[in-house]
C-alpha cells in the first residue's frame, strides 16, 4: 500500500500533514484524507473483526455503507472511518476485538462455526433450563460492536431547525445537480440536499474523460462535475445542504436531514429522489476477505485519496466501466492478474483493446468462486463457464492477487420514494428494483431509475426538475415547451427501454460443499449456506429470512446483503427475483444518532410570579409537573395551625386559568360540565366537574361568571392543556360562539384563609366584605391593594377565604402587601403540603390523586354535581346507566390509628379490594385520616376496613363525614 | 443436539381444505398458542389462517417485554400465569425462546407515580407476584447506565422492581407454537386472507377467504390491529379504538444495560437485546389509525426521552422505526370470550400495549373455553359483556405506558 503521485481531482493537501493515534499507534495523513484511506496508505488492511466469527474485514465500499470499517475516533463508537475527514490528533481505536484487530483471540469463535448453523441458539441450550440462565449473560457480554464505556463525557450541542422549499431535491450527483438546476431556472424554490462533502457524486471520482452531453467536449468527470457544482452553488433560487443526509421521507411531505449535530425538518411541495444507487459485493467464498474491495470504493482510493489498494489485482467485471477500472489500476502501478468478465460475449471496446494490447488475461463468462488467503486475500479462483455451480463444464483456475476489485451489480437508493408510498417492483429490463406507483408529488431520476449513461441521467434530472417546478406553479413559455418536449422523449424511451433486451441476470452461484463461508450479510455473519438451510426450515420468504437469519438488520441496513439475500432465497425457493421482493423500506436511510433525533436538552421549568419570594422566604420547592411549587416554608404543621387558627396564604398561580367568552359560553360549560352554568348568576361561583364520554371524570374547579358572556375558569395545574383543547373542540363541533382563552400565565392568584382573612383583606380594599354582602360562592372584581384584582370566595382549605387573581406582574407586590397587611394577624404563607392536609380533612379530592381513569363522579360521592335533567352533557348516559346500575366502589374516608402510605392496598379475604389515595398523619389528633376507594358494601360510615401495611393488615373505620367542620359552617362564615 | 444439524421444516404446508372445526384466524402468538393449546387437547383439526407471513402483526412488532406487575386483581393473576407459561416455554415447545429474565423497572419522577408503582406493588405482593419499590441509590446500583442523579429535569425518584420480568426473542415465540402446532397436526396457513365470515342461524358458519371457503363451527379472532374489522365480518361491534404504537432499534453496542426500563412520566421503555441493540418504545400515537407507518415526532420524542433516562447513548444510532397497531378497549383490559349472541364467534382480541405478553395464558385459556365450552375463572373478568354491565377492569389507571 502507497501513496500515489498528485493528480488533479484528488481531495489531499499535499502541502500539510496530520498525525493520528491508530490503537496506540501514531499515524500520518494529509488534510483531505479519511481516516480509512490514511489508514489503508499506512499499511493497515483489517480494519475491524465480524460480528459473530470475528474474521478479519477490510475495506470494502469506501461509501460509508458497509460495516467493514467501523471504528472509534475520539471517543465515538461505530463511526464509519471510510467517511470521516480525519483531523490532527485524532484518536482512532478498533472495536469488537481483543487485543488488535491484527490477532483477535476471539477469531477462536470461528473453530466451532460447525456447531454454530443458522438459528443454532434456538435449538440449543433448552434443558436444563439453568443452562440457558448461565448461558444467556455470557453470549450476552460477546455481542455489541462499539463499546460505550470510552464516551467523551459531556454530549456536544444538538439543534433542531426548520425550513420550507418547493422542491426538494436529494442526492447530489449529476442528476440532483441537472434537477436542482432545471426547477430553479423555471422559477421554484429549490433545496437540494447530498450526504457526501460536496456535490457531484459518483462524477467525482473519475478521472478519465467523460463527454459533456451539453457541449460535447471531452473532460475529466471531475471537472465536468465540478463545473456543475458552481453553477448550482452560483444559482440564487438553490440552497445547497452538502454534508447532509436525508434518512426520511415522512408524512407531510417532510424530508428529515441529519447534518452534523442539527437534524433539519424540511417541509417541501415536490421531492425529486436522485438518490442514485450504491454497489454491493458478489456471492463467492471468502468474498469477505480483506483485500477484496468493490469497484466503485477502488475508484474513490485511487482518484480522491491516492491510496494504491493493493499490488495484484483481480478485476471482475460486467461492464467496459469496469475495463476502464482495471485499466485505472494498471496506470496507478497495480499490476493485473486477471480480468474476470461476466459477461459471456461482451463487444469490443477501446478498453478491452488496451488489456489485450498489455497481455492482461481477460476471462469471458466466468465468475469468482473462491477468495483464498489468510488475513488477507492471496488468490481468486475463477470458474470459466456455466454460472450454475462448480460443473463439470467448467474450467477452475487460480491467480494470485492481494486486491480483488468486485465492479458488481448496483442496488438503488429507492428508500425515500417507498417511505413516500411508492412500491418496490423487479424490473428485469434494468435488472433491478425500480419504485412503482410513485404519489404524484415525487419524481425519482437517475441512477435509482436503473439508468446509467449520462446523457440520459441529465435528461431525467432535467425532466423531474421541471416536473416538480411546474407542479408547484405554471411554467412560462420556454420551460413549458421544454417540458413537453422532455416529457415526450422520456416517454419514448421507456417504451423502447421496456421492449429492449432485459440485461444480463446476475448469477448466484451455489457454494461449493464444504468450501470456504461465501457471505451473504457481512454485519451479521450470514452465509449462503445459513440461507439455503433457513429456507429449508420453512423461512421461505424475505421478511421471515430477515427475521429468522438477521440477515439485513445490521449497521448496513440492507445496502450490502438484501439483493444477495433476495438472491439467494430466489435461488433455493425457485421464484423470481420480483415474487421474492425485498424487505420493508424503514427510516431511517442511514443510521442517525439519538442526539440529533432527540435535539437540544430542553425542558421548560414553569415559575410563579411569586417565584423569589417564595425562594427569599427559604421554601423547599417541589415539582408538580412543568411548574415548581414551595412545598413549605418550614414546618408544614405550624402552617396549617396557622392558617386554621389565624391566617394563611398560598401561591395558587399554578392553577390552570380560561376565559370562556361569548354568546353561547354558558351553553358549551353546560354541555362540558355536569352541571348547569347558563343559569348561574353573574358575580356567583359553580363547582364544575369535567366528564369523558364514559362519564369519568377528568377535571374539575371553579367556573365564575363574571359576565353575562364571560366566564373565568379554574382547572386543576396539570390539566390546563388538555381542558383548553376539549373546550375547543366542543365549542366548534357544536357551533358554539364562544370563544376558549388559556391565561393560566397571564394572572397570579392567591388563596387568603383562615379565621382572620377577612381582616387582613379588608385593610386593601374597599369591598364590603361582610358575610352578607360577600358570601360564600361570590366573585367580584375590585381594587385590592390598588390593583385590579378578581376576588373569588371559595373554600378548599375549610376556612373564610377568598382567592385573589391579579396581573401577574403584580403578584409579587400583592403578596408583600398581604403578608405586610396581616403580620400583626400571624399572617403566614403555606405550602402545598399544609394546603393538602387542610383539604383532605375537608374531603375535598383531587383529580387524578384520588380518582383515576374509572372513577366517575358517583363513586366518589359527587352525585350531587351531576345534573341530569340538563338536556344533554358529556358523559351523561354513560353516567344515567351507571346511577342506575349503583356503584361498585366508592371514594370514602377513614381513618386508622397508625401512619399508612398513600397507594397501600385495601384488602379483603387475601384480595386487594382498594386502595388509599390520600393519608396524612394529624399529629393532635394521634390518628390517620385519609381517602380510600372501598367496595361499596363496605363504605358505610364506621365500616370496618383492613389496609395493607408493611406486610400486615391495619385495621381502619369509614368515616363518612368531612374530618373538619363537618357542616362547612367555618367557610361559610 | 443433533437437531442442530437437521433443517426440517418447522411447519408443513397444506391444501386449504374446506372443512375444519376450528378456524383461527391471525398466526401471532394468541392464534398459534390457541391452535396449540387445543391440540393439546385432542383438538387437531385446526387451521391458522394469516394474511401474511407468519408473526407479521404485532407479534413481531412488540418490544418483546414480559411482566407480571400489574395494578389489578383481575389482570394480575392472569398475567402471572402467562408468565409462568412463558417461563416453561422453551422446554414446552423444545425451542429456545432466549428468554432473558432479566428483571424489570418502572421508574417514577413523581410523587404521584411513587403511589401509583406503590398501588402496583402492594396488589402484586398480596397476590404473590414478586414487585418492591425501591429507591434511586438501589436503582444506580441496579442499573449503573441510569442516570439517577438530581441533574434531569424529572430525576428518578424510585421504581417498582419486578424481577421475574424481562424480554424474550418473540419471533421465535411464534415459530416454536407453530412448529409445535404443525407437529400436533394444525394447519398453518400463510397468506391466507379472511375476506368475509358467513353465519347459520346465528352461528358462525363459514370463513371466506382468498383461497376459497371453508366450512367450520368455530371462528377465533385472534388478529391484532384489524380485529373490529374482522369482527365486524361476523356482525359484531367491538368497543375498540385502534392506535398506532411506534418503536425503533439501534445499531448493537456493548452489554450496558441488562433490565428494561419503563417510563411512564417520560413516555419510553428501553431495553437492550443480548445482541446488544437498544430497543426503543414509545406510547402509543394520540389518534386512532390503521397506518403502520412510522413518525418523526415520535422518534425524535423516543430519542429524547431514552436520553433522559441514559444521557451516554447520545452517539448511539438508529437503525429502524416501525410501527403496530394497538386495539385499545375503554378499560385498557382484553376481550376474551365467545360472543353471547353470535354463537362459535370466539375473540381474543383488544389486547392495547399488553398482547405479547398474554399470548401463552391467552390462547390457553381460549382452548380450554373452545374444547369445554366453561369459561375459565382467568378470564372471567375480560368478557364481552361487562362493557354493558359497567364491571370495567382498572387497568387503565397504571399508566398509558406500561410496558
Amino acid at each position: 500500500m502507497q501513496r500515489l503521485d498528485p493528480k488533479p481531482g484528488e481531495l489531499l493537501d499535499r502541502s500539510r500533514r496530520v498525525s493520528f493515534r491508530f490503537d496506540g499507534k501514531t499515524c500520518e495523513a494529509h488534510p483531505g484524507d479519511t481516516v480509512a484511506s490514511a489508514l489503508l496508505a499506512a499499511g493497515v488492511s483489517i480494519f475491524s473483526r465480524s460480528f459473530k466469527y470475528h474474521r478479519p474485514r477490510g475495506l470494502l465500499c469506501v461509501s460509508g455503507n458497509c460495516p467493514n470499517c467501523l471504528m472509534n475516533v475520539n471517543g465515538t463508537p461505530n463511526v464509519r472511518t471510510c467517511m470521516q475527514p480525519v483531523q490532527d490528533g485524532d484518536e482512532v481505536k478498533s472495536q469488537h476485538c481483543w487485543p488488535s484487530p491484527r490477532w483477535d483471540l476471539l477469531s477462536l469463535i470461528e473453530r466451532l462455526d460447525a456447531l454454530m448453523p443458522v438459528g443454532f441458539y434456538y435449538k440449543t441450550l433448552i434443558r436444563p433450563r439453568l443452562m440457558w440462565r448461565l448461558a444467556e449473560p455470557v453470549i450476552r457480554r460477546l455481542a455489541g460492536l462499539g463499546s460505550l464505556k470510552h464516551s467523551n463525557g459531556k454530549p456536544p450541542h444538538y439543534e433542531h431547525q426548520h425550513q420550507h422549499t418547493e422542491v426538494a431535491v436529494a442526492g447530489g450527483g449529476a442528476t440532483g445537480m441537472a434537477a436542482a438546476l432545471a426547477a430553479a431556472e423555471a422559477g421554484a424554490q429549490v433545496v437540494l440536499v447530498e450526504s457526501e462533502s460536496e456535490l457531484g457524486g459518483r462524477l467525482r471520482s473519475q478521472s478519465g474523460p467523460v463527454v459533456d452531453p451539453d457541449t460535447g467536449a471531452a473532460v475529466p468527470g471531475f471537472e465536468l462535475a465540478r463545473g456543475w457544482a458552481r453553477k448550482v452553488l452560483d444559482h440564487p433560487g438553490i440552497r445547497v445542504l452538502t454534508g447532509s443526509l436525508a434518512f426520511g421521507a415522512y408524512e407531510g411531505r417532510l424530508l428529515s436531514i441529519a447534518r452534523g449535530n442539527r437534524l433539519i425538518h424540511l417541509r417541501y411541495d415536490q421531492l425529486v429522489a436522485a438518490t442514485g444507487n450504491h454497489e454491493y459485493p458478489l456471492l463467492f467464498a471468502g468474498n469477505d476477505q480483506p483485500g477484496v474491495m468493490l469497484g466503485s470504493g477502488v475508484r474513490k482510493l485511487l482518484n480522491l485519496y491516492r491510496v494504491r489498494p493493493g499490488t495484484r489485482a483481480a478485476v471482475v467485471v460486467a461492464d467496459d466501466e469496469g475495463l476502464e477500472l482495471a485499466l485505472e489500476l494498471h496506470d496507478a502501478g497495480v499490476e493485473l492478474s486477471v480480468v474476470v468478465d461476466r459477461r459471456s460475449d461482451p463487444s469490443a471496446s477501446p478498453a478491452a483493446g488496451r488489456l489485450a494490447d498489455l497481455g492482461v488475461h481477460h476471462l469471458r463468462a466466468s465468475h469468482p468462486v473462491a477468495a483464498q488467503g489468510r488475513r488477507r486475500v492471496e488468490a481468486l479462483r475463477v470458474a470459466t463457464g456455466p454460472a450454475e455451480g462448480v460443473s463439470n463444464r467448467q474450467r477452475v483456475a487460480t491467480y494470485s492477487c492481494d486486491l480483488v476489485c468486485l465492479c458488481s451489480p448496483w442496488s438503488p437508493a429507492i428508500e425515500l420514494p417507498r417511505q413516500e408510498g411508492g412500491k418496490a417492483r423487479f424490473d428485469d429490463c434494468t435488472n433491478q428494483h425500480v419504485c412503482a406507483s410513485l404519489p404524484a408529488h415525487v419524481h425519482a431520476a437517475g441512477h435509482l431509475e436503473g439508468t446509467r449513461d449520462l446523457v440520459s441521467l441529465l435528461r431525467q434530472g432535467r425532466t423531474a426538475g421541471l416536473r416538480a417546478a411546474a407542479a408547484v406553479r405554471p411554467l412560462g413559455g420556454d420551460a413549458a415547451r421544454r417540458l413537453e418536449r422532455l416529457d415526450r422523449m422520456d416517454r419514448q424511451l421507456r417504451e423502447e427501454a421496456r421492449s429492449g433486451k432485459a440485461r444480463e441476470e446476475i448469477p448466484f452461484p451455489r457454494p461449493s460443499p464444504g468450501g470456504e463461508k461465501a457471505f451473504v450479510c457481512l454485519c451479521e455473519d450470514v452465509t449462503d449456506k445459513d440461507v439455503a438451510n433457513a429456507v429449508q426450515e420453512g423461512f421461505r420468504e424475505m421478511e421471515l429470512l430477515k427475521r429468522y437469519t438477521t440477515a439485513t438488520m445490521g449497521p448496513c441496513q440492507g445496502k450490502m446483503c438484501q439483493m444477495l439475500l433476495a438472491g439467494a432465497c430466489a435461488r433455493e425457493t425457485g421464484r423470481t427475483l420480483h415474487e421474492t421482493g425485498r424487505t420493508t423500506s424503514r427510516p431511517p436511510v442511514a443510521p442517525v444518532s439519538l442526539g440529533v433525533l432527540a435535539g437540544p436538552h430542553h425542558h421548560p421549568v414553569k415559575l410563579t410570579p411569586l417565584h423569589e419570594r417564595h425562594e427569599a422566604a427559604g421554601a423547599k420547592q417541589m415539582a408538580m409537573g412543568e411548574w415548581m411549587r414551595p412545598f413549605s416554608y418550614g414546618k408544614p404543621e405550624e402552617e396549617w395551625r396557622a392558617v386554621r387558627e389565624r391566617v394563611g396564604v398560598i401561591d395558587v398561580s399554578t392553577l390552570g386559568k380560561l376565559e370562556v367568552q361569548g354568546r353561547d359560553a354558558g351553553k358549551l360549560l353546560d354541555l362540558v360540565y355536569t352541571h348547569h352554568f347558563s343559569n348561574l348568576k353573574p358575580g356567583r361561583i359553580r363547582y364544575g366537574v369535567l366528564c369523558g364520554e364514559d362519564g369519568i371524570i377528568l377535571d374539575d374547579g371553579t367556573v365564575s361568571r363574571l359576565a353575562d358572556d364571560h366566564f373565568y375558569i379554574t382547572t386543576t395545574t396539570g390539566n390546563i392543556s388538555f381542558v383548553e383543547q376539549w373546550m375547543d373542540w366542543w365549542a366548534v363541533v357544536s357551533g358554539f360562539c364562544a370563544h376558549v382563552t388559556e391565561i393560566t400565565a397571564n394572572f397570579a392568584a392567591v388563596n387568603l384563609a383562615g379565621p382572620r382573612a377577612r381582616t387582613v383583606l379588608s385593610r386593601l380594599t374597599g369591598l364590603d366584605l361582610s358575610n352578607e354582602s360577600f358570601r360564600y360562592m361570590r366573585c367580584r372584581t375590585a381594587t385590592v391593594a390598588g390593583v385590579p384584582a378578581r376576588l373569588l370566595r371559595i373554600g378548599f382549605v375549610g376556612e373564610t377565604g377568598w382567592e385573589i387573581h391579579v396581573p401577574a406582574s403584580y403578584g409579587a407586590y400583592l403578596w408583600d402587601t398581604l403578608l405586610e397587611a396581616g403580620a400583626d394577624q400571624g399572617i403566614v404563607p403555606f405550602g402545598v403540603e399544609a394546603q393538602r392536609i387542610l383539604r383532605l380533612e375537608k374531603k375535598h379530592f383531587i383529580v387524578g390523586q384520588d380518582t383515576d381513569a374509572l372513577s366517575n363522579p358517583i363513586e366518589s360521592n359527587m352525585g350531587w354535581v351531576l345534573k341530569m335533567d340538563k338536556p344533554d352533557f358529556i358523559g351523561r348516559q354513560a353516567l344515567r346507566k351507571a346511577r342506575k346500575e349503583g356503584a361498585h366502589n366508592r371514594l370514602v374516608g377513614f381513618v386508622t390509628s397508625r401512619r399508612v402510605q398513600e397507594g397501600t392496598a385495601v384488602v379483603r379475604d387475601r384480595q386487594p379490594v382498594g386502595r388509599v389515595t390520600s393519608a396524612r398523619w394529624i399529629p393532635h389528633q394521634d390518628r390517620c385520616i385519609g381517602l380510600a376507594w372501598v367496595p361499596d358494601e363496605d363504605s358505610a360510615d364506621g365500616s370496618p376496613i383492613l389496609i395493607s401495611h408493611e406486610g400486615s393488615l391495619l385495621p381502619g373505620r369509614v368515616h363518612a363525614a368531612p374530618f373538619y367542620d363537618p357542616k362547612g359552617a367555618r367557610l361559610r362564615s | 443436539m443433533s437437531r442442530l444439524f437437521r433443517f426440517d421444516p418447522m411447519w408443513e404446508s397444506h391444501p386449504l381444505r374446506d372443512r375444519y372445526d376450528v378456524v383461527v384466524i391471525g398466526a401471532g402468538v394468541h392464534g398459534l398458542a390457541t391452535a396449540y393449546y387445543l391440540a393439546r387437547r385432542g383438538i387437531t383439526d385446526v387451521a391458522v389462517l394469516e394474511k401474511g407471513y407468519l408473526g407479521s402483526g404485532n407479534s413481531g412488532r412488540n418490544t418483546a417485554i414480559l411482566r407480571a406487575n400489574y395494578r389489578t386483581p383481575e389482570a394480575i393473576p392472569f398475567y402471572a400465569e402467562s408468565l409462568a407459561l412463558y417461563e416453561e416455554l422453551s422446554d414446552d415447545l423444545d425451542y429456545n425462546l432466549l428468554f432473558s429474565q432479566q428483571g424489570h423497572l418502572t421508574l417514577a419522577h413523581t410523587e404521584a407515580s411513587i403511589n401509583g408503582l406503590r398501588v402496583r406493588a402492594e396488589a402484586n405482593r398480596v397476590m404473590g407476584v414478586r414487585s418492591r419499590i425501591i429507591g434511586p441509590a438501589e436503582i444506580g446500583r441496579m442499573v449503573p447506565a441510569l442516570d439517577t442523579s438530581s441533574a434531569p429535569r424529572y430525576p428518578i425518584m424510585a421504581a417498582l422492581y419486578h424481577a421475574p420480568g424481562g424480554i424474550i426473542r418473540h419471533d421465535a415465540v411464534v415459530w416454536g407454537y407453530a412448529h409445535q402446532a404443525s407437529q400436533l397436526g394444525v394447519e398453518v396457513h400463510a397468506h391466507t386472507e379472511v375476506l368475509d365470515l358467513g353465519l347459520q342461524a346465528g352461528r358462525i358458519a363459514t370463513v371466506h377467504t382468498n383461497r376459497g371457503t371453508i366450512k367450520t363451527g368455530a371462528v377465533v379472532n385472534a388478529t391484532s390491529g384489524w380485529c373490529s374489522l374482522i369482527a365486524a365480518m361476523a356482525g359484531v361491534e367491538l368497543p375498540i379504538v385502534s392506535h398506532p404504537l411506534q418503536a425503533c432499534v439501534t445499531e448493537p453496542m456493548e452489554p450496558l444495560l441488562d433490565k428494561v426500563i419503563v417510563s411512564a412520566n417520560l413516555h419510553v421503555y428501553v431495553n437492550q437485546t443480548p445482541r446488544g441493540e437498544f430497543v426503543i418504545g414509545a406510547e402509543i400515537d394520540p389518534y386512532p389509525s390503521y397506518h403502520l407507518g412510522s413518525t418523526l415526532p415520535t422518534l425524535k420524542s423516543m430519542a429524547f426521552h431514552a436520553l433522559e433516562l441514559f444521557p451516554d447513548l447520545h452517539q448511539v444510532k438508529v437503525l429502524r422505526q416501525w410501527g403496530g397497531i394497538c386495539d385499545m378497549t375503554p378499560d385498557y383490559s382484553p376481550i376474551i370470550d365467545e360472543h353471547p349472541e353470535v354463537g362459535g364467534f370466539f375473540m381474543d382480541v383488544g389486547w392495547g400495549t399488553y398482547g405479547f405478553k398474554a399470548g401463552p395464558a391467552g390462547g390457553k385459556c381460549l382452548a380450554e373455553l373452545i374444547a369445554t365450552g366453561r369459561t375459565p375463572e382467568l378470564i372471567r373478568p375480560f368478557r364481552l359483556t361487562r362493557f354493558h354491565e359497567n364491571r370495567l377492569v382498572g387497568e387503565k389507571a397504571s399508566a398509558a405506558v406500561s410496558h
